[in-house]
């Protein structure tokens, strides 16, 4: 009980009046724009850290410990960078009991105390339906009592997260077949900035809409044979293009389309709406259910996950699987370990690509190349036969 | 009453689980009235057979695990429990290769065998008693009075093996001893002039092929070795509540919990943390403990091992810690005097934290 109580306790520190507050998140992709959006509309200061960089990679090396994961080393620099900017209040979900993931705000907390900042950490659960906790931690941070603006946050935020969904699954799927080189991409851009700036709930909503529309003008190639490879692999790498290398954009440019199945807000809508109104197979159910053959039980992070995709691509007609993870990923490992019975028995080429800070572009592309080459011929066999 | 069994024997690969629990399994078993196969015991070609199996980026426990289930195919065993022990509190996770460690045998072992996998998650509320009753299900037993009776019987082994570690006698004497139904106690030994606490897995440390002999090595130094197996489990809980941490990970009692009661009596002279390579757990619990030894000025040294750990550079770095820990402790015995009359100078002058500072030190 003691410890639960002190668990809970060290959760949503309290040191700094709200009125003080300057807020900083992580980054990890494109979060900050939902997020930013979130926040303003609640009233509240806020700082954005540079985006992923060398340099950030740089200082998180540099004040993290050697067997730590990748994606805490660019935690820890987007902290640093966005407490020199003069933040003071640090948000971050958690997810205990799945990986080291539970233990990241703890020992950032530890390590930038040492350092000398000083800060508030808020940190909230996420898995479960913890609607409740998250929002409380918006509380904590903002003290907002207007209900029409956690409204108007939330359903800015959602549906950002949503048009920037979209508009990458449409990018993924032009990509390759446009006709003329960068459409597709500046198309994305474009789009991206427009979210940005939205700031009203109908615009919001409206963005879906408008983003298929504009795609759908770009010249494309409608009978290309285009081969369809899967992402797939652990969260964060996935999900942010420094630390893949932008691998989405390599792929589409050898003409390749991808498709990706873990996309932030999807993962959101699972993870924070009530049971009751979430009524379709979320993509961990599909997993469990696809992955019975191999895996009996969850095992902690996106392992299930993967291995689940993976069967399930391999039913669907796709060309391909890569899979990728930082170095010592726990669950990918045990991953990576199933992943070639599967690969095996299903009949469907895999590669896993494991990164780290110390990862060459050009040996990463090399391999990229030759199993995009592989994919390829296979599909021309099949269509021979 | 005679029942028919399913099977005759249980195979039991001599890694990871083995090392914690293996008194608890062996009355268990043999209470079902089974008979217990063990794997052999590790060596440099269990290694290479259990890597053989599984991708590089794969820690050596594991490969090691693999090794040993290797091995108990080829002894001809009719059925090897691979337990999967996810939480053993609500909450308190084991690492994601341990939980997946049935996962991980069914998909890299393309041997027919048939797998007894029964799952620990307190988290769900599955608790030892289901995971006990899953294993003997699973092996065709299900008489449940035969086993509750298995269950007690597997604890009484456990109680008279960590009783008899508890007061000091070594691992492979009190398992010896706890299996064959004997007691024994700890004989007054020779007072050593260092002792130092190691902070590791069991599976890394009870090893010999893994851990490189480390106890022994020590013990041949003159140091007196502590591990896990000293602390009972109440004591290391409290010990980990007081240095202001969290229990997090299922096996965190070993280690932090081992380091930080010593850390905390001052018994020892220096902790040794040994971890395999690319351990996730342990990065985070040995880095939480060096934290804390810069505080009070533990001496605190992490070793590294992997598959191809080379036994020469290990011993000279065991050796160089404890020469510095024999260099410590004779400085500050040689003048004691000296030590005391700085200290009062100092606290005369009114600075405070350099006292505290030459303090902690003298501990």
């Amino acid at each position: 009980m003691n410890t639960a109580e002190k668990l809970e306790k060290s959760k949503m520190e309290n040191t700094i009046p709200t009125k003080d507050r300057i807020i900083a998140w992580p980054r990890m992709g494109r979060i900050d724009i939902p997020l930013k959006a979130l926040l303003l509309s609640l009233g509240a200061k806020i700082v954005i850290p540079p985006a992923n960089s060398n340099e950030a990679l740089e200082i998180g090396v540099r004040n993290s410990i050697e067997g730590i994961c990748l994606p805490y080393k660019l935690n820890l620099a987007n902290y640093i960078m966005a407490l020199e900017k003069g933040a003071n209040t640090l948000m971050m979900f958690q997810a205990p009991g799945s990986c080291r993931l539970g233990n990241y705000t703890k020992m950032a907390q530890k390590t930038l105390k040492s350092m000398g900042y000083k800060f508030d950490m808020v940190i909230f659960d996420m898995y479960k339906s913890k609607m409740k906790q998250t929002l409380q931690a918006f509380w904590h941070v903002t003290h907002c009592i207007n209900p029409w603006r956690y409204y108007k946050g939330f359903s800015l935020g959602f549906n950002k997260f949503f048009a920037i969904d979209t508009a990458e699954r449409l990018l993924f799927y032009t990509r390759p077949r446009e006709l003329h080189r960068g459409d597709a991409e500046r198309c994305y851009e474009k789009w991206l900035k427009i979210t940005d700036e939205t700031n009203s709930v109908i615009g919001a909503k409206r963005l879906k809409k408008q983003i298929i529309n504009d795609f759908k003008k770009i010249p494309i190639d409608k009978n290309k044979k285009v081969p369809i490879i899967y992402l797939i692999g652990e969260f964060f790498v996935l999900l942010d293009p420094y630390t893949n290398q932008n691998i989405e954009k390599e792929l589409g440019e050898m003409g390749v389309e991808v498709q990706r199945q873990i996309m932030f807000g999807d993962w959101l809508e699972h993870v924070l709406k009530p049971s009751l109104f979430y009524h379709k197979e979320s993509h961990r159910e599909r997993s469990v259910r696809y992955a019975e053959k191999y895996m009996k039980r969850a095992i902690g992070g996106e392992c299930i996950e993967t291995i689940g995709d993976t069967v399930y691509a391999a039913r669907h007609g796709v060309d391909g699987i890569i899979h990728i993870s930082p170095f010592s990923c726990m669950p990918e490992i045990v991953a990576q370990n199933i992943l070639p019975k599967v690969s095996k028995e299903e009949d469907i080429p895999v590669m896993s690509l494991v990164l780290d800070e110390q990862t060459g572009k050009a040996g990463y592309i090399t391999r990229i190349e030759a199993f995009v080459d592989l994919v390829k011929r296979k599909q021309q066999k099949r269509n021979n036969n | 009453m005679t029942m028919y069994k399913k099977y005759k024997q249980i195979g039991i690969p001599r890694a990871i689980s083995y090392y914690n629990n293996y008194p608890f399994y062996y009355g268990f078993f043999t209470s079902l009235g089974l008979e217990v196969v063990l794997s052999d015991k590790t060596t440099t070609k269990t290694i290479n057979e259990g890597t053989k199996y599984v991708v590089s980026d794969t820690c050596l426990p594991i490969k090691v695990y693999t090794g040993h289930v290797v091995n108990l195919i080829n002894k001809g065993c009719d059925a090897i429990f691979v337990p999967s022990i996810q939480s053993t509190g609500y909450k308190i996770n084991n690492c994601s290769k341990i939980r997946g460690l049935p996962e991980i045998i069914r998909n890299v072992i393309d041997k027919p065998f048939t797998m007894i996998e029964p799952t620990l998650d307190k988290t769900e509320n599955i608790s030892f008693k289901d995971f006990c009753f899953q294993t003997a299900n699973a092996l065709g037993i299900t008489d449940s009075d035969e086993i509750e009776k298995a269950i007690s019987d597997g604890w009484k082994v456990y109680n008279a093996f960590f009783e008899m570690t508890k007061s000091g006698v070594s691992y492979t004497e009190a398992l010896e001893n706890a299996i064959q139904g004997k007691f024994v106690r700890k004989t007054v030994g020779i007072v050593k002039p260092l002792s130092v606490a190691i902070m590791a897995h069991g599976y890394n440390l009870f090893d010999d092929r893994i851990s490189l002999n480390l106890i022994k090595k020590l013990e041949k130094m003159d140091v007196r070795v502590y591990t896990s197996l000293n602390v009972t489990r109440e004591d290391s809980l409290a010990a980990i509540d007081q240095i202001g941490e969290i229990q997090y990970w299922a096996n965190e009692l070993e280690l932090t919990g081992t380091a930080a009661y010593y850390l905390l009596n001052k018994k020892v002279d220096g902790i040794i943390a040994l971890s395999a390579f690319g351990c996730g757990p342990d990065s985070l619990m040995v880095d939480e403990i060096s934290y804390h030894c810069k505080e009070v000025g533990m001496p605190l040294i992490h070793l590294t091992i992997d598959e191809h750990t080379g036994e020469a550079g290990f011993v000279t770095r065991i050796e160089a810690f404890v020469d510095m820990l024999m260099r410590k402790k004779r400085s500050v015995l040689a003048k004691p005097s000296a030590q005391k009359q700085k200290t009062v100078k100092v606290s005369n002058v009114g600075k405070f934290e350099e006292t505290k500072v030459l303090a902690s030190s003298v501990k």
